[in-house]
């Protein structure tokens, strides 16, 4: 694909290579369409100058729209389990952590302050702060599922004192989750660095020159990967 | 797709900022929330006097409870004439037991106690219990969503959910409310002091009620009776007073109770931090999004 950038004579050739699934996409979108509303309806409850909100007619609704995406939410990944089993695992085997990913942590500031990602050692289809945040997602996941059932069916079945951990801890897995969003969506929005983040999450595919860049172990495979990337390290101690 | 036009931009960054005010205001309104210490309960505020030793179990306050709130029946163990039925529930708010103390056998009446110190209150997200000017813990039906955070915070176990679709979780909460038409249109007093025909509750100034308490247990005491108050100092100052025979938790009720420290943890405390979690967070994006903006130009971005 060839595009015509603004004010420029030239123009830029653009090899699309494919990334996302259509079901990693799907499920990527369903997570978002049910998860921003849940948090939206929860800070109702959560933040005490929204109280209004939560009273009468309003509060119900903003109930039965909290329950009913919280159906979809929990429901999501386990009809993603059923019906791309393989993938699944390949997705909680990429996020987990691996000793390298402190060298994205070192290069980090480098990288997403300055723009060098020269700096930036090879990283996968996921880069490590993207597999925290997919770490952080299934954990989550677990604590609002653990959490929220039985704050929705066993009131008066369940012992106070659990209630109020329940409670607690729906809380605190809101806090992270919410935080967590909120970077993510900086990032895919309005971070110049992360440009092909969200075409690669809406049409599936990302450029070729740019996976070789940002994600050169999933594009070159990791032992290519840290070949090159060990020359250029050489090459620029040269200069 | 590499050349922004800047009013975009622009837009963005005014989003930021006013997204960062908002999370700057939620921490400070967090951190007023956190200094507001309760207040101890006034001597002016209403409140019920319980004297087990005048109580002779006719059930009349119980009556009495269910006819003024309009509370439908309850269909009871037949064998529990004295303890029917056997606990407080979202349409029993009043209600007769039978204790076994250090006297012997007696008879002790549950309601809500009205604390100053009102877990209930601390936790209700919708504003739906709320302290009355008079002092006891008053209910917007209204205003509840039957979310049941009452229910499982109070130290006493006074609030019940009336679950009205368990699906929808559509409920509202219910407990004593002191009978809060009475008192605000200034009818009389809570309906189960007014119908006492031995004097064992009675309600008035809270005050006034506690000298009272202060001179019966003198009495008592001088009879040899292990009398004593309850509720002059516990959760700040209870608004339901009750002499005791023994050991509060003969009567089920906890010597120091506990759970208001816990509410004010989970609300004063998680709930701030929370806030500033979430200030911090914003003020990152922003400062990033501000610095980033300067130093990355989209041209040299492969």
């Amino acid at each position: 694909m060839t595009v015509q950038l603004k004010g420029r004579a030239e123009t830029v050739t653009i090899q699309w290579i494919p990334k996302y699934t259509v079901m990693e996409r799907l499920g990527h979108w369903i997570h978002t369409a049910t998860f921003v509303p849940l948090a939206i309806t929860g800070m109702i409850l959560y933040f005490p100058f929204l109280q209004p909100l939560a009273q009468g007619e309003a509060g119900l609704f903003i109930r039965l729209v909290h329950r009913g995406a919280a159906v979809i939410f929990g429901l999501l990944p386990i009809i993603y389990a059923i019906v791309e089993p393989r993938r699944l695992l390949l997705h909680i085997r990429e996020f987990l952590p691996r000793k390298e990913d402190i060298g994205w942590l070192k290069a980090a500031p480098a990288y997403y302050l300055l723009g060098k990602h020269e700096v930036m050692p090879p990283q996968g289809r996921f880069n490590a702060g993207e597999k925290l945040n997919g770490l952080m997602m299934i954990v989550t996941w677990f604590i609002f599922g653990i959490t929220g059932v039985p704050m929705w069916f066993g009131k008066g079945i369940i012992p106070p004192e659990l209630f109020r951990w329940l409670v607690v801890f729906h809380d605190l897995a809101m806090i992270v989750a919410v935080c967590m969003l909120l970077v993510h969506l900086y990032l895919a929005v309005a971070h110049p660095l992360m440009w092909a983040g969200l075409v690669s999450m809406r049409f599936g595919v990302t450029s070729a020159e740019y996976a070789a860049e940002h994600h050169a172990k999933w594009y070159y495979g990791p032992k290519r990967a840290m070949e090159i990337w060990e020359a250029k390290k050489r090459e620029g101690a040269h200069h | 797709m590499n050349d922004r036009p800047s009013p975009k931009l622009a837009m963005n960054r005014r989003e930021f900022l006013g997204l960062s005010a908002l999370g700057l205001g939620i921490s400070l309104a967090g951190a007023r929330a956190a200094a507001a210490a309760p207040s101890l309960a006034s001597p002016d505020d209403v409140a019920i006097l319980y004297d087990p030793v005048k109580c002779v179990g006719c059930k009349a306050c119980q009556m009495a409870c269910k006819r003024w709130n309009k509370l439908p029946n309850e269909s009871t163990d037949p064998l529990g004439i004295y303890e029917s039925p056997r606990d407080l529930s979202a349409i029993t708010w009043n209600i007769i037991k039978l204790r076994r103390a250090e006297a012997g056998w007696h008879f002790f009446n549950y309601q809500c106690m009205h604390c100053t110190d009102a877990a209930c209150v601390e936790v209700c997200p919708s504003g739906a219990l709320s302290h009355d000017p008079h002092g006891f813990v008053a209910l917007d039906r209204v205003k509840c969503i039957g979310c049941g955070y009452c229910t499982q915070f109070c130290p006493y176990g006074v609030p019940h959910l009336r679950v009205v679709n368990l699906l929808t979780g559509e409920a509202k909460a219910a407990k004593c409310i002191f009978c809060q038409d009475r008192i605000r249109t200034g009818i009389g007093g809570p309906a189960c002091a007014e119908i006492c025909p031995v004097g064992a509750l009675t309600w008035g100034k809270r005050g006034k009620l506690l000298e009272k308490a202060r001179a019966r247990v003198a009495e008592l005491q001088a009879k040899g009776m292990n009398a004593r108050i309850y509720g002059e100092h516990e959760a700040g100052g209870l608004r339901r007073l009750s002499i005791l025979l023994d050991e509060p938790e003969q009567y089920g009720l906890p010597s120091v109770p506990k759970t208001p420290a816990f509410a004010r943890a989970w609300q004063r405390v998680i709930q701030p931090l929370g806030n500033v979690v979430f200030g911090v967070t914003l003020a990152g994006i922003l400062a990033a999004f501000l610095f980033v903006r300067r130093k990355i130009r989209m041209e040299e971005v492969k």
